[in-house]
């Protein structure tokens, strides 16, 4: 069982990070009703802002994170900008907008930063191993969940306690209730998607070190994003947490025992599809359509 | 009405007969490009049918697609060499697949069809990738034999040849598929995506006739990686992989999702621009590997500018 | 709509010419007067996972142009560049415009043994030999390959010896889950065992691969397992999100050794310090002591003031060596045959790696392997010569 002590606190860790990430995309589908396939990119830039920004100081590391994070927010908005001209086309047509965008920007971002896997140096303080119960971990990961757990409570007591989370759960639960508030929807959609993107960004230049800047990042991000915020209820921020931690752990500890080794891959994308196809079913007689 | 609407009837067999003559006027690279946009085509058409038709967008027929390459290529390795006999079993497997995955999609819609499709056709690549007693994993299967498309044909072991089979059997099933959607079957299927609570009131099992159209999406694609491995004689999980999903998809989105021919017309119109830019020397070279670029701008265009593509219908989505 | 189907119509119309125009319009290249342009087709990923390693590949067969005045065997060169890509989908069509449409004397490149595997019938088919410099997998009809690289499982070969003499107790072997993993550290494990070394669980480990990107649970399961040294192979970001983590994790303390590519190249400089005190096998080692060496490494620092060269440069650069001595070697008008014929004709091949020659059975450098371990040589950290191993080939 000893043995399982790191991976488990690993899985914590690479979950968290999955939370923040997805916690951004489900904000985009759940409120600004928009599949945003653009996510993983927006999380690029975070990673990639590390990269380049961070070297070694607490001080490059703060101004890393700043940048990326206003980086991804900024992209966000801008994506609302552009999904402007496609108002009454559907969701399709939108999902098909910001999955072009995705691979012209990610195309730039290789054509920019080249096609390496690019390091991302931390400050020494915490580039070490530090000792959890006799067994060694890197420091920068022990740090990182502190800090991602921290996000996590922010973000449930803006979503839960303030007025703007409860504009928040109200549009998730009833679009057209919102709408009648008087509420702006083209500066709900620009503010969640920039909000969304802050947290997409803020992920990427915190979780840099975990999962580096690199040509298959954003693909990478977008896929394990999407099969949380499915699995978590498309739209519940509770409920992406709960996933994300569970896809950590299974990415973590699934891994080490060969029986399981096998069906870890299987279990994402297989639990993914269940999961939409049964609430699809249940959502054909409920009053939110996802079409 | 446009110049296009009036002749799309005439287009299909228009199309053909433009087609036929290139294997003698094109040289050998240039068919053989042709021929592996026609597969690609092919594939595209079983997109168009399920995204347009009957309004499940999908990004996972690379799953059929690569269920039938392993089983075509799985029978050339035993030494199966009629060429008909590897097209049927691989439509016929991409069909079973499809049925057995039915339950999944038929019950979703919008862009929740494409992400639980998006999650099949990830989830495909992934066994095929690790069935290694099977597939062989990472590493593919070589299916280097030419097969005779039937019985006492000689085999196809120059590029015309194989153009011709794969050109005469694009032909065929496209053919087929739009005598089938002008049928009563056809009418049925678009009042399920146009109509949807009209139609369950009226008593019909839409559930029913999109298991069918998926079905036979999955047939078509399965009959497209058959083809795929007559052409390129080899196969691997990176034949059905992510970057395809989305190449077809633009075809699609390009051609307009409700015309199977456009859906032809669209895979052309990618891959000849993918491949074309790849091989130009602007910039010094340096344009090569931006297909994404290429591809990604294509798509945004063809989002603003071409709602409904080159050939596409309005449908009541819109 | 007017606007539609002007566009549509546009569109539709310029198709199949797009298409059919794809050929390219290059003059047919001339076989017939003496020092004739020849030309040579290289296939290496420029995009993709592997975009380093196939740039590196471009750039040592390059340097070897530049250096002989843009000439192989008295011939100047057209030099025709593909792309790779990530394997076969993308190798294919690549390597079969090279061949058809190019119409290419040779081919040469290909980092994938994937790749390789895809592409071989074509050439065999086309009696356009392979002078390939990275990838090598098994392949029935060797009669038109041959490889300047490695046979893959001559690397932990080559190594299994000396871990059997300085280790005492159980090796960890951990490798990624593909025919280059199980090649890589195969060769080693096979070795290992003959001579009489203990493998902890009895086999290696294999992790998924491409998709392994956290090591920290299987680093826990070494150290549970009380292994006394941990042998591995991985390239590219794989290479270094392993010896990033090893050196962070519980695993930190036990010996590394591992195949050269762990730390070869960009990656290196990627994983920093924790790639410190790795011993590692490769062909190659920039610091060798020999004359081809000195003028390989000088030319390699002009054109590249910033890196040292890799192995796969060497290898690349060998490869245009041996083109250079076979089109010689192939007479006046030299075709793809007879080319191929003078290839299976060289004898020692001088290289910056030490003398080599083809083997007769695998068509792949028989070679000697050196121990080089990770030091600080200078400001930057390099994989610096410790002593040489074995000779390995067939």
């Amino acid at each position: 069982m000893d043995a399982y002590l790191i991976p488990a606190v690993d899985g914590v860790g690479y979950g968290l990070l999955l939370f923040v990430v997805a916690a951004g995309l489900t904000l985009a589908f759940g409120v600004g009703d928009v599949l945003n396939l653009a996510h993983g990119t927006l999380f690029a830039f975070g990673a990639y802002a590390a990269a380049k920004v961070s070297d070694g100081t607490w001080l490059s590391l703060a101004l890393a994170v700043l940048v990326g994070t206003a980086a991804a927010a900024a992209g966000g908005a801008v994506l609302s900008a552009l999904l402007v001209p496609l108002a009454g086309r559907g969701h399709l047509a939108q999902a098909l907008l910001t999955f072009g965008v995705a691979l012209v920007v990610g195309d730039l971002l290789v054509g920019l930063f080249g096609p390496d896997e690019l390091p991302v140096k931390v400050p020494a303080l915490l580039d070490r191993p530090v000792d959890i119960a006799g067994h060694s971990y890197p420091g920068y990961r022990l740090a990182f969940i502190g800090v991602a757990a921290l996000i996590a409570v922010v973000l449930y007591v803006v979503v839960a306690r303030t007025r703007v989370g409860s504009l928040v759960r109200a549009t998730v639960d009833d679009r057209d209730m919102v709408a009648t508030l008087g509420v702006n929807p083209f500066m709900v959609r620009t503010g969640v998607l920039a909000a969304g993107g802050a947290l997409a960004g803020l992920a990427g230049a915190l979780g840099a070190p975990i999962i580096g800047p690199g040509p298959r990042t954003a693909d990478l991000v977008l896929m394990l994003s999407l099969v949380v915020v499915v699995l978590g209820g498309l739209g519940s921020i509770g409920g992406a947490f709960v996933a994300a931690i569970a896809v950590g752990e299974i990415q973590t500890i699934g891994v080490t025992s060969e029986v399981t080794q096998d069906f870890a891959p299987f279990l994402l994308f297989g639990a993914m599809a269940v999961v939409l196809s049964a609430r699809a079913r249940g959502l054909l007689t409920s009053r939110r359509s996802a079409a | 009405m446009s110049i296009l609407r009036r002749l799309t009837p005439l287009g299909f067999p228009a199309l053909i007969v433009v087609l036929l003559p290139m294997a003698w006027v094109l040289d050998d690279y240039a068919t053989k490009t042709l021929t592996s946009i026609l597969v690609l085509g092919l594939l595209a058409a079983s997109v168009a049918l399920l995204t347009g038709v009957a309004g499940l967008p999908t990004l996972g027929q690379t799953a059929p697609y690569l269920v039938g390459a392993y089983t075509a290529a799985t029978l050339v390795r035993h030494d199966v060499s009629i060429g008909v006999v590897q097209l049927l079993a691989a439509a016929a497997a991409g069909a079973l697949f499809s049925l057995v995955t039915a339950p999944l999609v038929v019950y979703a819609r919008g862009v929740v069809v494409l992400m639980i499709t998006l999650a099949l056709g990830e989830l495909t690549m992934t066994v095929a990738g690790r069935w290694k007693s099977v597939t062989h994993g990472t590493d593919g299967l070589l299916a280097f034999a030419a097969p005779a498309p039937l019985p006492g044909l000689v085999t196809l072991d120059t590029d015309r040849a194989t153009y011709l089979y794969v050109l005469t059997v694009v032909a065929v099933l496209v053919g087929v598929m739009l005598l089938v959607l002008r049928s009563p079957a056809g009418a049925l299927l678009r009042a399920a995506r146009d109509g949807e609570a009209r139609m369950r009131a009226s008593g019909h099992p839409v559930a029913g006739y999109l298991t069918v159209a998926y079905v036979a999406a999955g047939g078509l694609a399965g009959a497209a990686g058959s083809l795929l491995v007559t052409v390129e004689r080899y196969v691997s999980p990176g034949a059905g992989g992510f970057d395809i999903s989305a190449l077809v998809l633009l075809a699609v989105v390009i051609g307009g999702a409700t015309s199977l021919v456009g859906a032809l017309l669209g895979a052309g119109l990618v891959v000849a621009t993918r491949d074309w830019i790849a091989s130009r020397d602007w910039f010094g070279g340096s344009m090569a590997g931006h297909a994404p670029l290429v591809l990604g701008g294509l798509f945004i265009l063809c989002v603003y500018l071409l709602p409904r593509g080159l050939l596409g219908k309005r449908t009541a989505h819109e | 709509m007017q606007r539609r189907s002007l566009v549509s119509a546009a569109l539709a119309a310029g198709l199949l010419f797009a298409a059919a125009g794809c050929a390219d319009s290059d003059p047919k290249s001339t076989s017939g007067a003496a020092a004739s342009t020849l030309k040579i087709g290289f296939l290496g990923s420029l995009t993709g996972t592997y975009q380093a390693v196939g740039t590196d590949l471009k750039s040592g067969f390059e340097l070897y142009l530049a250096t002989h005045d843009n000439k192989l065997g008295g011939h100047p060169i057209d030099l025709k560049i593909a792309d790779e890509g990530d394997g076969a989908p993308t190798a294919v069509p690549a390597a079969t415009k090279l061949i058809k449409d190019d119409k290419v004397v040779a081919l040469t490149g290909i980092v994938g043994g994937g790749s390789v595997a895809a592409v071989a019938p074509l050439l065999a088919e086309a009696k356009i030999p392979l002078i390939g410099s990275n990838g090598r997998p098994e392949l029935k009809d060797l009669s038109g390959v041959w490889t300047t690289s490695f046979m893959s499982t001559d690397t932990g070969q080559s190594i299994a010896q000396y871990i059997k003499d300085k280790v005492n107790g159980p090796v960890y072997a951990i490798g990624p889950d593909y025919q280059g993993g199980y090649d890589q550290v195969g060769g080693f494990t096979t070795e290992f065992l003959k001579l009489g070394g203990t493998l902890v669980n009895g086999k290696a480990t294999f992790t998924p691969f491409p998709t392994t990107t956290n090591f920290l649970p299987f680093f826990s399961q070494i150290k549970a397992s009380n292994a006394k040294a941990v042998y591995t192979f991985y390239a590219g970001k794989a290479a270094i999100d392993f010896v990033k983590q090893y050196a962070q994790s519980d695993a930190k303390d036990i010996p590394l050794y591992s195949a050269g590519f762990l730390t070869e190249g960009s990656v290196l400089q990627a994983q920093g310090d924790a790639a410190k005190n790795i011993l590692n096998v490769c062909n190659y080692s920039p610091d060798l002591d020999n004359e081809e060496n000195r003028k390989f490494v000088a030319a390699w620092k002009q054109k590249h003031p910033d890196a040292t060269p890799t192995t796969y440069a060497m290898a690349s650069y060998d490869a245009a060596a041996v083109l250079d001595r076979a089109i010689a070697a192939a007479g006046e008008n030299p075709t793809p045959e007879s080319i191929n014929a003078a290839v299976g004709k060289l004898g020692q091949i001088p290289s910056p790696r030490g003398n080599w020659q083809f083997g007769p059975k695998t068509h792949s450098p028989i070679q000697k392997w050196y121990l080089r371990q990770v030091r600080n040589d200078g400001r930057a950290l390099a994989n610096v010569m410790v002593q040489d191993l074995a000779t390995v080939g067939a």
